[in-house]
C-alpha cells in the first residue's frame, strides 16, 4: 500500500478517535428507533463536512471525489465505533450512486447534495414474493399512461422503506419480451399516493425490513433511468455499484474478543469453559480462518490499487463469515446456558450472541449461500451454467 | 426393541393429533401465547382426554402408560409447536412428584391430573447447564423442622402459572453434590418469593423465581431432607426423553413443510426442487432425522436398564439431536430463503424451538461431554 494511502489511513483513525465518540457506543445507549436514527443522520452530516461522507461521489453533490480505495480504507477504520450506520447503508451505496450517473440534471441538484448529508433517504424496491435469487422474474407491472407510467404490484425485503423518502425501483413495462429484456427502472417519491409500507416481523425482532404494495402509482417519464425495457442492466449495475464491499469481520455478529469474553467467564461441568477442547478448537478455527480472510481481504485491496477488478474474494468472504458467525453463537448460546434463552433488550445481532443465532438472514440475503456457490463453480471454476428452462421465452409464455 | 406401534397406542397418536391441530396449530397459537401460552379449556380437555396423568400410576388417578406413550404425545406437541406447558407439568412435574413417593405427592398428582393444580419444578439455574446437582439455593435450618429458602431459579418453564413450586434446596454438603438437596413444595404467593415472567425465544412463557428469606417446615418436604436426588433424576430423565421425542415431530414437520415448498418455488424457470444440490441437502436432513429417531428408540428402550446404561442412552440421544435439530430446522430456513427469517412465517418457528430444545436439561455439548468423560472414566465398549 502507497504511502499515500498510508497517511490517508492515519489521517482518518486520527480524525474518528476525535469525532466518533459522541455518536457511538454509550451516546447510543438506550436511544429510541426515532433517536438513534437522528444520531445517525448528525454523524452523516458531519461526516460529509469533513470530507468523510459519499468518499466516492463527485464533490458537487457534497461527496468527496476520492477513489474507492479511500472509501474502503475509511469503512474499515469507521466499522471499528458501533456507530448508526445501517439506516444509510443502502441509501447511500446503492441508489443514489445510480442515481446521480441517471437522473436528469435538475433532479440531481434537487435531491442530490440533501441525500449525501443524510436529510433524505432512500431505499431499492428490488425483490418481489416471486424473484428472490431470480430478480429478473419481477412481476410489479409499470402501465404507460398519460406523461408517465402506473406502477402496481408488490416488493418485498425491503430495508428501511419505512423511513425512506424515495426509492430506486424496476417493473415490468413489456412482458412480451424474455424476463431480463422486459424491465424499465425508475425512483420515485415515497410519499406518492397508492403506495403502502408494511414492515415485515424477523425472527431477531430487527425492524428493518417491509413489504410495499403500489397500487396504480403515477411515476413522471423523467423519473426513469436508463432505457424502456433497460432496466436490467441498470438494476444489475446498481447491485455491482460496489466491486468490494467491506463487511464487519464477524459477519455483524459479536467479534471473536467477544466470545473469548464470554467463555472466560462461563464453567463447563465444573471446570473453567476455556479449559474444554472443543471450545479452544472453536476459538483457535475462527482466529485462523480470521486471519486467512484478512489475507484476502489485501490481496483484494492491493488488486484494486493497481487498478484491477475485484476476485471472488467477496463471495468467499460472505460465504465463511455467514457460517462462522452462526457456528460461534451457536456455542455461546451453550455457555451462555439458562441465560440464551432470551432475547436482550436492547440488543442487536452484533452485540447479542441470542439474536446472532436465530437470525440467519446473512446466509440469505444479498445473494444466498446457494447462489454465492454457483457464481464461484460458474465464474471461477468455469463450470457450465445451470440448466435455464426460461431463458429466451417471453415472460408471458412461462408458466406461473 | 419393538419399533410397531401397538392398536393402543396407535389410537392414542390419532387422537393427539386430532386434538393437538384441531386446537393448538400454528394459525392458532398468538391468543395463546398472549395468555401466557396457558389456555384452561385446553388443559381441561387434555385432562379429560387422560393426557395429563399419561405415566401416572392409577393410584394416583392416572392412566400408569410408559414412557413410549409419553413420547408419542410429545412428538405431536413439537409437530405443531405447542406452546403450552404439557412437557412442564405432565411430564417434569408429574414425573418428580410420582418418584418422590412421598405422601403428599400423591393428591397433588390427583389434582394434577384432573387439571387442578398445576404444579411446577423450579430445579435449574443459571450456571447448571444440564449439571442436575447443581444447586446452589440454600435451604437453612431455622430450627428443628424449620428452614429458609435463598436462591434463584432461572427460567422455570410454565413458572407464570404455577399454583404450586417444588424448589430444590441445599440442606447440607457443596453446591455440585448429589447428596443433600432437598424437594421443598413453596406457594407461589409466599413471603419472600418474587416471580419475574418472561415470555423465551420460542413463546414459551416461564419465570425467573427469587427466593429471600422464605421461610418453609417439614410440612413442605417431600421426600426425606438431603435425599431429593433420586426424584428429581428420575423426573429429569423423563423429561429429558420427553423433549428428545418433542424434537423429533419439530425436525419431521420442518422437513416436510420444506419438502413442500421444494416443490412449489420456482427460481430461473424451475422448481427448487429440481436442483439437485438442494436435494442432496434434503436427503442430508432426513438422514439427520432417521439417526435421531434412532437414538430416541434406543433411550426409550434404555429406560429399564442399569442407572449407568440408561444415562448413556439419554445422552446419546440428547447428543445427537441437539446437534442434528439445528441442522434440520436451520437448513429448512435455509431452504426457504427470505420468508423463512420472518416471525410470521412457521419455519423460523421450528428453528426456535429446537434452539430451546437444546439448551434444556443439558445441551449437545454437556452430553458429548458426559459421555466423553464416562469413556475416560470406565473405558466402557461401545
Amino acid at each position: 500500500m502507497n504511502h499515500e494511502l498510508r497517511c490517508y489511513r492515519e489521517d482518518a483513525q486520527a480524525w474518528l478517535a476525535e469525532h466518533a465518540p459522541r455518536y457511538s457506543g454509550q451516546a447510543r445507549h438506550g436511544l429510541s428507533f426515532d433517536d438513534d436514527l437522528a444520531l445517525a443522520r448528525a454523524w452523516q452530516a458531519h461526516k460529509v463536512e469533513h470530507g468523510y461522507g459519499c468518499i466516492t461521489l463527485p464533490r458537487e453533490y457534497g461527496g468527496a471525489g476520492e477513489s474507492e480505495l479511500k472509501k474502503v480504507i475509511f469503512c474499515e477504520e469507521e466499522m471499528h465505533y458501533d456507530l448508526p450506520l445501517v439506516y444509510f447503508g443502502i441509501s447511500l451505496n446503492n441508489p443514489l450512486p445510480i442515481f446521480l450517473r441517471y437522473a436528469p440534471q435538475a433532479w440531481k441538484q434537487k435531491l442530490g447534495p440533501a441525500t449525501v448529508r443524510g436529510e433524505l433517504i432512500w431505499c431499492q424496491l428490488f425483490s418481489e414474493p416471486s424473484a428472490g435469487s431470480d430478480l429478473a422474474s419481477l412481476r410489479l407491472k409499470a402501465v404507460p399512461t398519460e406523461g408517465g407510467w402506473l406502477l402496481s404490484g408488490q416488493k418485498v425485503w425491503t430495508s428501511w422503506a419505512q423511513i425512506a423518502d424515495w426509492g430506486v425501483v424496476v417493473a415490468r413495462t413489456d412482458a412480451s419480451l424474455p424476463k431480463h429484456a422486459g424491465l424499465t427502472y425508475f425512483f420515485l417519491d415515497m410519499r406518492s399516493k397508492g403506495i403502502t409500507v408494511q414492515p415485515i416481523r424477523r425472527l431477531g425482532e430487527e425492524k428493518d425490513l417491509n413489504e410495499v404494495f403500489f397500487d396504480e402509482v403515477f411515476v413522471a417519464d423523467e423519473q426513469r433511468l436508463g432505457e424502456v425495457n433497460g432496466g436490467f442492466k441498470v438494476a444489475v449495475e446498481t447491485l455491482m455499484i460496489e466491486r468490494y464491499a467491506v463487511t464487519d469481520e464477524s459477519g455483524y455478529g459479536p467479534t471473536l474478543e467477544n466470545f473469548i469474553d464470554l467463555a472466560s467467564k462461563a464453567r463447563l461441568n465444573g471446570s473453567p469453559a476455556l479449559a474444554d477442547g472443543e471450545v479452544r478448537a472453536r476459538i483457535a478455527e475462527t482466529y485462523v480462518e480470521r486471519q486467512g480472510l484478512r489475507a484476502i481481504h489485501r490481496r483484494a485491496l492491493e488488486a484494486f490499487a493497481r487498478g484491477q477488478e475485484p476476485g471472488p474474494e467477496g463471495a468467499i468472504r460472505k460465504l465463511l463469515l455467514g457460517r462462522t458467525r452462526q457456528n460461534l453463537a451457536a456455542m455461546a448460546l451453550d455457555l451462555l446456558g439458562a441465560n440464551g434463552a432470551q432475547l436482550a433488550a436492547h440488543g442487536h445481532s452484533v452485540n447479542d450472541f441470542a439474536r446472532a443465532w436465530l437470525d440467519p438472514s446473512l446466509r440469505i440475503a444479498g445473494g444466498t449461500d446457494e447462489l454465492l456457490l454457483n457464481t464461484l463453480a460458474e465464474r471461477v471454476l468455469g463450470l457450465p451454467q445451470d440448466h435455464r428452462p426460461d431463458k429466451g421465452v417471453p415472460f408471458n409464455a412461462l408458466a406461473k | 426393541m419393538n419399533f410397531q406401534l401397538n392398536e393402543e397406542q396407535s389410537m392414542l397418536q390419532a387422537s393427539v393429533r386430532r386434538f393437538m391441530e384441531a386446537n393448538c396449530a400454528f394459525d392458532k397459537r398468538s391468543q395463546v401465547i398472549d395468555r401466557g401460552s396457558f389456555d384452561a379449556a385446553h388443559w381441561q380437555q387434555l385432562a379429560d382426554l387422560g393426557l395429563l396423568g399419561l405415566t401416572v400410576p392409577e393410584e394416583f388417578g392416572g392412566m400408569n402408560c410408559s414412557a413410549v406413550e409419553a413420547a408419542l404425545v410429545m412428538e405431536e406437541c413439537g409437530r405443531v409447536l405447542c406452546v403450552e406447558p404439557y412437557w412442564a407439568i405432565a411430564v417434569l412435574a408429574a414425573q418428580t412428584l410420582a418418584a418422590t413417593a412421598d405422601p403428599k405427592a400423591g393428591p397433588l398428582l390427583q389434582a394434577l391430573c384432573l387439571g387442578e393444580a398445576l404444579p411446577v419444578l423450579a430445579h435449574e439455574e443459571v450456571n447448571a447447564r444440564g449439571n442436575m446437582a447443581s444447586v446452589h439455593t440454600r435451604a437453612t435450618a431455622i430450627d428443628d423442622g424449620r428452614w429458609r429458602l435463598n436462591g434463584e431459579k432461572s427460567a422455570v418453564v410454565a413458572g407464570n402459572v404455577a399454583d404450586l413450586l417444588i424448589v430444590s434446596g441445599r440442606t447440607s454438603a457443596n453446591s455440585d453434590d448429589e447428596h443433600g438437596i432437598s424437594l421443598f413444595l413453596v406457594d407461589p404467593n409466599a413471603p419472600g418469593v418474587e416471580r419475574r415472567d418472561v415470555r423465551l425465544i420460542d413463546n414459551r412463557w416461564a419465570c425467573h423465581l427469587y427466593l429471600k428469606d422464605v421461610e418453609v417446615s417439614d410440612k413442605d418436604l417431600l421426600g426425606s431432607v438431603g435425599h431429593g436426588f433420586a426424584a428429581l433424576r428420575h423426573g429429569v430423565e423423563h423429561a429429558t426423553l420427553a423433549l428428545c421425542a418433542e424434537a423429533i415431530g419439530v425436525m419431521e414437520r420442518a422437513l416436510w413443510i420444506t419438502r413442500d415448498y421444494l416443490k412449489i418455488r420456482k427460481q430461473f424457470g424451475q422448481l427448487l426442487g429440481d436442483f439437485q444440490s438442494l436435494q442432496h441437502r434434503m436427503s442430508e436432513m432426513l438422514i439427520e432425522l432417521e439417526l435421531s429417531r434412532a437414538t430416541l428408540h434406543y433411550a426409550l428402550s434404555s429406560l429399564e436398564h442399569s442407572p449407568a446404561q440408561r444415562s448413556r442412552a439419554l445422552s446419546v440421544a440428547k447428543a445427537h439431536i441437539g446437534k442434528s435439530g439445528h441442522f434440520v430446522c436451520g437448513q429448512a430456513i435455509q431452504l426457504h430463503g427470505g420468508i423463512g427469517v420472518t416471525e410470521e412465517y412457521v419455519i423460523g418457528h421450528y428453528f426456535k424451538r429446537m434452539t430451546m430444545i437444546n439448551g434444556a436439561m443439558g445441551s449437545s455439548m454437556h452430553h458429548f461431554e458426559q459421555l466423553a468423560a464416562r469413556e475416560r472414566s470406565i473405558g466402557v465398549s461401545v
